[in-house]
């Protein structure tokens, strides 16, 4: 049973529909036509040591749509310790924007004071899980609410590993009491280049503590896949959602789209494709299409979080 | 990494060895730690980390500084970015911190270093300069600001003028601001020549400016950035380049002068008491 009271529990969390991600490129246009999206994920780390017009940004969108903050710097898994200046921050940024949940990602970002700004892979075992859920209690007291984890996308595993991710997860959300973000394209990606069934994936994912599930597209490599978020959703990735969907009881959804960001309309259309598969049986036989292969890109881009100064700034002259 | 399974610690110790140092024992270790799959084999998946790790680095720096990147070629500058991480890994949580210690790294490994001012290169003094520079307007883009209250209006009592909080000087021996903004204007300009400059940085409304000074205006905006009052800094110009008190009054309350050009820029905020 989960040990800490101060909180919503995960699954009682709202079902908010289909998101967007908060992205610098769309910010005019969200401010200039306030368009009609059901909600809104940012990156916590773009927005809590703001002064500037991110702050500005966020607090504005969150007067008119829900808000969900996603972090990528937490380091639930890491041995180095919890982080409270960045926990201290990521609180007060949610004091200001009261996010329906925060969530962040089943995996380390660093250790022994390294940050490599990537989400890197845990072994899953008995000793990892009682480390993570360790934290994950300090995190959810800490911050007086239930914490979301999402699947990674992973290239390796630990030859050490004695769990599958699902039953990790589960573990982990039966110890803890958190809820779990299920990104079918991670889903897709770690199956894919593990060799596993990502039906079975989803068959033994406990979609019970599912609060909201991830789409995005990603770069087919022949022999991998990596996860870009620069590109549509592929059509195997759709049909995943389609099976997940039915298994999740229509939790929040949200597309990602993190690299060559098209137009604020070109993202929300690619959003509201999912009520295309909100309905109708799971097709194994559309399943199994291959891309053709590309050459490898860049894991988990994060550049888009960025900010465009050379863009926002003038010169002037005496 | 051999004998009994590896503790998480160890095996985190493991992995972030084997990113920063693709080619070091740790990597080679990677066939102990790591599980082949039928698609991807040890090296391989590992590889995708490694690549990965410089790679996001690297363009995220490029946007920290596109002038400089510029200047250098993408290649070249990419290179820099690798010795710097090598040397200072990132620390923090943020990105925006990526490239707080890459100015003063520059400096400290400059291939000139030893050799004495009068023989500096003076790309390598560009170089520093500029990313100094960019690092500035990099900053101030998210620094806390002013935005959303009154700022210094032309009728406000030179008393009571103090700068925002949003507000940086720089002041460097090549005009950085200049070639920073011919880059960002689309065009291709050559490193300039060695001439002093000084500028400052502001915010408006989430816009940054940079403000080309001269070195008086400099020294009063530096004086009132250091506590002085207006009339401290009117001052301190007069000392520091020996000209007459009533003269840099004047030059200051003129009609077109720069304290009417400075307030409408928003340099100014007018403090609460007298």
């Amino acid at each position: 049973m989960p040990d800490s009271d101060s909180r919503t529990a995960a699954p009682d969390l709202p079902r908010l529909g289909l998101g967007l991600g908060l992205r610098n490129v769309h910010f005019g246009h969200i401010l200039s036509e306030w368009p009609e999206v059901d909600w809104f994920e940012a990156i916590s780390e773009n927005f809590m040591d703001s002064g500037g017009q991110p702050r500005h940004v966020i607090r504005r969108v969150a007067e008119r749509y829900p808000v969900v903050l996603h972090g990528v710097s937490l380091s639930i898994g890491s041995t180095d310790p919890l982080d409270f200046v960045y926990l201290a921050r990521l609180k007060a940024l949610a004091a200001e924007v009261r996010p329906a949940w925060i969530s962040d990602h089943l995996c380390w970002t660093g250790v022994l004071g390294v940050n490599s700004h990537d989400l890197l892979p845990l072994p899953l075992t008995e000793e990892t899980l009682r480390h993570v859920a360790g934290r994950v209690r300090r995190v959810q007291d800490y911050l007086e609410r239930p914490l979301i984890l999402e699947n990674p996308s992973t290239y390796v595993r630990f030859a050490g590993s004695t769990m599958d991710e699902p039953a990790f997860l589960r573990a982990l959300a039966d110890e803890t009491g958190c809820g779990l973000l299920l990104d079918v394209n991670n889903v897709f990606v770690s199956c894919f280049n593990v060799g596993s069934d990502p039906v079975a994936y989803i068959e033994a994912f406990p979609c019970d503590r599912v609060v909201q599930m991830h789409l995005a597209g990603h770069q087919h490599c022949g022999t991998h896949i990596i996860d870009t978020h620069d590109r549509p959703v592929r059509p195997e990735v759709w049909e995943l959602f389609r099976l997940a969907w039915a298994c999740c009881d229509g939790a929040s959804t949200l597309l990602e789209w993190d690299g060559d960001i098209p137009s604020f309309a070109e993202c929300h259309a690619e959003a509201l494709k999912a009520k295309r598969y909100m309905s109708g049986r799971f097709d194994p036989a559309s399943f199994g299409a291959t891309a053709a292969a590309e050459p490898a890109a860049v894991s988990n881009p994060v550049d888009f979080l960025m900010p465009k100064v050379m863009g926002n700034t003038v010169l002037e002259r005496p | 990494m051999t004998g009994a399974p590896a503790s998480l610690d160890r095996l985190e110790k493991w992995m972030i060895e084997a990113l920063r140092f693709p080619n070091g024992a740790a990597a080679d270790a990677a066939g102990e730690v790591l599980a082949a799959s039928p698609r991807l084999n040890v090296a391989d998946g590992l590889a995708i980390y490694q690549r990965s790790y410089f790679q996001r680095i690297a363009r995220c720096m490029r946007e920290q500084f596109p002038a400089l990147c510029h200047a250098l070629g993408t290649p070249l500058f990419d290179d820099f970015v690798a010795e710097y991480i090598a040397a200072y890994p990132p620390e923090s949580y943020t990105l925006y911190d990526l490239g707080r210690r890459f100015p003063a790294y520059l400096r400290e490994t400059r291939p000139d270093r030893d050799a004495g001012p009068d023989a500096s290169e003076t790309w390598v003094e560009f170089m520093i300069d500029l990313a100094t520079f960019e690092r500035e307007l990099f900053v101030l883009f998210d620094a806390p600001g002013h935005e959303g209250r009154p700022f210094a209006a032309i009728d406000s009592p030179d008393d009571r003028l103090r700068l925002q909080p949003c507000f940086a000087l720089g002041s460097y021996g090549f005009p950085v601001a200049v070639y920073y903004h011919e880059v960002r204007n689309g065009r291709d300009p050559a490193p300039p020549p060695l001439a002093e400059s000084h500028v400052a940085l502001t915010r408006v409304d989430y816009l940054t400016r940079t403000v080309l000074l001269s070195r008086a205006h400099f020294v009063f905006l530096q004086a009132m950035k250091d506590g002085g009052s207006v009339a401290d800094a009117l001052g301190t110009v007069s000392d520091r380049l020996s000209v007459p008190l009533p003269e840099v009054r004047r030059s200051w309350a003129a009609d077109d002068g720069v304290r009417r050009r400075w307030i409408e820029a928003g340099f100014f905020v007018e403090s609460g008491g007298a």
